[in-house]
């Protein structure tokens, strides 16, 4: 059980990661990397919504018929996000503006209904949130480590404070759209690089 | 039929407990919601209109209804001595309301000075109007009898070029300052005269 | 009028929901590798997202606000777009069945699909009325739709070209869209 459970949870950390290995849920890996911080609000409001959808879906998964189990999904998942909305709202303001419309996006993201349907519904509670953490926290640190290429070479800091000295010319090429794109495909090649287990 | 009801039931559960939910969460962050707002969103269009009072007008503030509408009035200090207030009204842009704060001195009738807080109007236009100085600084000293039109519609305020509607918006929002202003004058002079100590 | 157009010019090219927002990026990598089928899913979003454009707009001004639970907006337009989808599934399938072959397959997509669902929070976000939330609608959609298709002519000739093995498939993909919106990029400060 317990080694189970830990394969679950280090698969979405390395062999699986997010959205590296599975390219799911783009739209927030390009829109909210523009900085460390947002990069990882975004990827802990994720991974709260999916552990919480993955272990309702693993516990309902006898009682949800098979034909309206898209629609029951998409109502629970929803419902979660809407409680983070209401959360960050309350206690990260700043961020909540930041990451604006795209924290209602999350229902949308595929990773969550994803994970939900291949995983959540054929496995038991524990698994399920194990999976969920570990596709949660990978995709974090996706963000995270995308936010600070793009932070430290576009504005030349990481988590506001600088880290090339005062002679950086930042290329503000990188906090822009286009940046986004390029970066993502470089490292998506970097990954390529270091190789597929 | 026995699968039909099953799913029926299922989804409306599922719909009920979701509800339920929200409406317990949404009632629990309501509070620290609105204090957030007003700490990120007001609290700096305030203090760049009170930049030289000894108090916190964040702290003292009092509501007034007016007809159904609630309205919450900052209190501004001099050397302890209450004699302006602060409030929110707004007015109608090129998408949507604009909400602005403006100042008025309680002693002189005159206005301090006015500062944008939300506004959806075109980048690089209409937006302009949250740091336009020049725009924006028109306002200060106007007593309430002045006529705060833009000067197409015969008052005395100059558009800021390309933004006829935006500055129109603006100028509304201000004169119906000045209407509630007048109109709650005596409330208004009672509750502050209450905060003198 | 010009309202309408300064509007229209700012969805597609300035705020291109794909290349500027963002938005919809799932498809837009998994749906370009040909042509056809990046044609396919362009016409069934503009289908769609017009359709939930309007719907949501209405659901939100004459059931949300007025009774005060806008907290409940993420659920119910997710709801709305998911049986959007299955029902415009089932009409065309029975009285349009041309139309259904081309489309069909793309139509489950575009429930996930965050351009779709975006534009809708986008629209209410932005408080705009009833006329401008569906020129919005429409525009996104052409925008979303124009590149698609031009992404989709770039990424056919990719494919036949000399690619890095590491660089193949999804990585130059990226890549590839990062150069197109920088020619997009161009169009900032139009409007």
């Amino acid at each position: 059980m317990a080694q189970s459970m830990v394969k679950e949870f280090t698969k979405g950390l390395w062999a699986e990661i997010p959205p590296f290995r599975l390219v799911l849920g783009l739209c927030p890996v390009l829109a909210v990397t523009k900085s460390v911080e947002n990069g990882i609000g975004m990827g802990i409001a994720t991974t709260f919504v999916l552990v919480c959808s993955n272990l309702l879906v693993s516990l309902l998964r006898s009682v949800i018929p098979a034909k309206v189990r898209i629609a029951a999904y998409i109502i629970i998942i929803a419902t979660f996000v809407t409680v983070v909305e209401l959360v960050m709202q309350a206690y990260t303001y700043p961020l909540f503006l930041k990451l604006g419309i795209f924290i209602p996006l999350i229902v949308v993201n595929c990773i969550v209904l994803g994970r939900a349907e291949a995983f959540a519904s054929k496995n038991s509670p524990v698994l399920s949130i194990a999976d969920g953490l570990g596709m949660g926290i990978g995709f974090t640190l996706s963000l995270g480590a995308l936010g600070a290429v793009r932070e430290s070479l576009g504005n030349g800091t990481i988590l506001g404070s600088p880290v090339f000295g005062p002679e950086f010319q930042p290329f503000t090429f990188m906090v822009e759209a286009p940046g986004a794109f390029v970066c993502l495909g470089l490292m998506l090649c970097l990954m390529n690089l270091i190789g597929k287990k | 039929m026995r699968e039909m009801i099953n799913m029926v039931i299922v989804l409306t559960v599922l719909s009920a407990f979701s509800g339920g939910l929200l409406a317990a969460v949404k009632t629990g962050t309501k509070e620290q919601i609105e204090q957030q707002v007003l700490k990120f969103q007001k609290a700096p269009a305030i203090k760049q209109i009170l930049s030289d009072v000894s108090n916190d007008p964040l702290q003292d503030r009092f509501k007034i209804m007016d007809n159904d509408q609630e309205l919450t009035f900052f209190v501004g200090k001099h050397d302890g001595k209450p004699d302006s207030v602060i409030f929110e009204t707004s007015g109608k842009g090129f998408s949507g309301d604009i909400g602005l704060m403006v100042g008025i001195n309680i002693d002189s009738d005159e206005i301090i000075g006015v500062c944008v807080t939300t506004h959806s109007e075109t980048p690089g236009l209409g937006s302009r109007a949250k740091d336009d100085p020049k725009f924006v600084s028109q306002f200060a000293g106007m007593k309430m009898d002045k006529n705060l039109d833009i000067k197409k519609n015969g008052g005395e305020i100059d558009i800021m070029s390309g933004a006829t509607i935006t500055s129109a918006g603006v100028s509304l929002a201000a004169k119906k300052a000045q209407e509630i202003y007048t109109r709650l004058k005596p409330e208004i002079e009672k509750q502050t005269a209450q905060m003198a100590n | 009028m010009g309202d309408y157009f300064v509007l229209a010019i700012s969805c597609i090219f300035v705020n291109n929901i794909l290349l500027a927002q963002f938005l919809g990026n799932c498809p837009f990598l998994g749906t370009s590798k040909k042509m056809e089928t990046a044609t396919g899913m362009a016409m069934a979003v503009v289908f769609v997202l017009v359709l939930a454009g309007i719907i949501t707009w209405i659901t939100d001004t004459y059931l949300l606000k007025p009774l005060d639970i806008e907290f409940l907006r993420t659920l119910s337009f997710i709801l709305i777009i998911a049986s959007l989808v299955q029902f415009v599934e089932m009409f065309l399938k029975k009285s349009i069945p041309a139309l259904y072959a081309g489309l069909g397959i793309f139509l489950p997509l575009i429930t996930t699909n965050c351009a779709v669902m975006g534009v809708c929070l986008i629209n209410i976000n932005e408080e705009y009325t009833f006329m401008q939330s569906l020129v919005s609608s429409f525009t996104y959609a052409v925008g979303f739709g124009l590149a698609l298709i031009l992404f989709a002519g770039v990424r056919e000739r990719t494919i036949i070209a000399r690619v890095p093995k590491p660089l193949q498939d999804t990585s130059i993909g990226l890549v590839t869209a990062g150069m197109i919106a920088l020619s997009f990029f161009a169009f900032k400060g139009m409007v």
